[in-house]
């Protein structure tokens, strides 16, 4: 399975409620909250065996699905 | 010399006035001189401790931008993973040190100095109790005006350069000003370097504009703090100091009366912060977002002194709940409460943590350990309960994006953050759970129409017009703001009669109904003495 079908997977069970495919500001417009990317980044860290570490909690790495797939890939790379 | 005197006002003035009339690229020295000026004027003795964090802070600073750019040029050139692994591991090692050391120092000093009367105080306590002798020595040490906000402002810088966010300051008087910027000092924001620190090196020309627009949001701040909060002011001071003659009903309108009171009262000192700085061109952080138009009261404390809601939150809540040991924490809740469950019990021992933090930030008190103890336990038991509540909407038929049903939640949420006032506002934390049984113990609805709580308390029946006139001023200007409207633009795009009438009447508002004058001494910002 693709990396961007396997995060959509996860952020749908996190937030059924949000439509992951349009939404590019899911930080900036306040759509996932605190207690949303500490689940998620402990999903993505669990799912696809990496560290997101606290540094990379960055707005611009979580606004949309593609940057989470950017973000995951580069740190699959650095590892 | 506080915010609202004719010393500052004189400042001020002469500060605006050779800010402009000095060529741009000096203008920064303006604002550092007035800066250290009005701190001097303030809190003299106790200038030591501001420099201590400023430089401190300024060489941790300076050094983790040295090993960040080492790291850089290392990787740059290195082609080996293996290598390149381990140089980054150990680059981080030694920046931890760097980090962790800029941390203890100022921290412990902010803790020293607010913190180690109350900690000896509840040692003695203690020792009281399991019947030991001894007494650690009472400390009343003065603080330092305004440590709780540049000492955050300081620490996040050095935690934000150890995490490659910007380069570090070079210059170590422009850095001072970041850390003492006069307007933010006595009660915030707690501004953020990328944020603020380039508007105030770089100098601004004058704009009309903006100076405008400042002056309004001065006046606007002015109103909301001498018309509105000073009047509440003085029924919630009277409840609150006088509890034991209070009962029933009178503690839920004083908790709720000191819920405006002190919104009027922050908020109104952060657009006067706010409106100040843009007279020189420089725009503050909001620290406010309509907060009462929450809808729960995780999104109350995304909307109320937000500054210190994202200092926590990316400085205690995020490291803390993605350390290694919460990940193995939630691994092994995870075994023994089930996934679901499981997993949100490292998140929610974080969150209880940074409330704490929070609430012992207002002050060196067990009411203020309780105030956060109360937000993190409404906070947490409502993320639990959500799939419960969603299922008797459901089973009620209520449409959730309904305006009845945002109504009821923005309602429910005034409650709670006003249960917790009880905490935050009363004398002790003794007084504060007095008062919250009272509150529910007692029915006594006939306070409202017998005139034994709404006139003895010492506002006459025009005070109350005006805060009547006042709230609803404040939930109309709310209401704009939350559909997009800037009304200082609208304010602004007016003919010329117009926009004086207006001027006119806010400066009318302030003059003939504020709470000021010779025999009249208004109370310090709230947020002052945290």
């Amino acid at each position: 399975m693709e990396i961007r079908e396997e995060i959509m997977e996860i952020l749908q069970e996190l937030r059924s409620d949000v439509d992951f495919e349009r939404e590019q500001a899911l930080i900036d417009d306040s759509v996932l909250d605190s207690f949303d990317i500490v689940s998620l980044v402990g999903e993505l860290n669990d799912h696809f065996d990496i560290e997101i570490n606290v540094e990379e909690l960055l707005p611009e790495n979580f606004n949309s699905v593609e940057a989470m797939v950017r973000l995951i890939q580069k740190i699959q790379e650095e590892e | 010399m506080g915010l609202v005197s004719f010393e500052f006002a004189a400042l001020l003035t002469v500060l605006l006035l050779v800010y402009y009339l000095l060529p741009v690229r000096h203008r920064w020295r303006v604002l550092l001189v007035g800066s250290y000026l009005f701190y001097l004027a303030n809190s003299a003795g106790m200038t030591v401790f501001l420099l201590v964090t400023t430089v401190t802070t300024f060489c941790a600073g300076r050094r983790l931008g040295r090993i960040n750019e080492e790291t850089r040029n290392y990787l740059a050139a290195s082609q080996g993973k293996g290598a390149r692994k381990e140089y980054k591991q150990s680059q981080q090692r030694r920046k931890r040190r760097v980090v962790l050391a800029a941390v203890l120092c100022n921290i412990g000093l902010l803790v020293a100095l607010k913190y180690t009367g109350f900690l000896f105080e509840s040692a003695n306590a203690l020792l009281q109790a399991i019947g030991i002798g001894g007494r650690l020595p009472d400390i009343g040490w003065l603080l330092p005006l305004g440590i709780s906000f540049y000492t955050l402002q300081a620490v996040g810088y050095v935690i934000d350069i150890y995490r490659g966010k910007y380069e570090p300051d070079q210059n170590l008087a422009q850095y001072m000003l970041f850390v003492s910027f006069f307007p933010q000092m006595i009660q915030g924001p707690i501004s953020r370097h990328d944020q603020l620190a380039h508007q105030l090196y770089e100098g601004h020309v004058f704009d009309y504009r903006r100076v405008t627009t400042g002056a309004q949001l001065v006046l606007w701040g002015l109103i909301k703090k001498f018309v509105l909060a000073e009047r509440l002011a003085v029924v919630a001071n009277g409840v609150f100091d006088n509890y034991l003659n209070y009962a029933g009903l009178s503690m839920l309108i004083g908790a709720a009366v000191y819920g405006v009171q002190v919104y009027a009262d922050f908020s109104g000192g952060m657009d006067l912060v706010g409106g100040i700085a843009q007279l020189f061109g420089i725009e503050i952080t909001e620290n406010f977002a309509r907060p009462y138009f929450a809808r729960s009261l995780e999104e109350f404390w995304r909307r109320w002194h937000i500054t210190l809601g994202a200092w926590m939150r990316d400085y205690v809540f995020y490291p803390v709940s993605l350390s290694k040991t919460f990940a193995r924490l939630g691994k092994r809740t995870k075994t023994y409460f089930g996934a679901q469950t499981g997993k949100r019990i490292p998140t929610f021992l974080a969150m209880f943590l940074t409330f704490l933090l929070v609430g012992v930030w207002h002050g060196a008190e067990w009411k203020y350990v309780a105030y956060g103890i109360w937000n993190a336990s409404i906070i947490s038991s409502s993320i639990l309960l959500q799939p419960v509540y969603g299922r008797l909407a459901d089973a009620c038929h209520i449409k959730r994006e309904s305006p009845l049903w945002r109504l009821i939640c923005m309602v429910r949420t005034f409650c709670l953050v006003s249960l917790g006032r009880f905490f935050a506002r009363g004398t002790s934390l003794h007084a504060a759970l007095v008062m919250l049984k009272s509150a529910f113990t007692v029915w006594n609805p006939e306070v409202l129409t017998n005139g034994t709580f709404l006139f003895p308390i010492g506002l006459l029946l025009q005070d109350w017009l005006v805060i009547l006139f006042m709230v609803l001023l404040l939930l109309a200007v709310g209401l704009w703001q939350e559909r997009g409207i800037c009304l200082r633009e609208v304010i602004a795009g007016q003919r010329l009669p117009v926009r004086w009438a207006v001027y006119v009447a806010g400066v009318l508002l302030l003059v003939l109904f504020g709470m000021y004058g010779p025999d009249y001494e208004a109370a310090s910002f709230v947020y002052q003495q945290f």
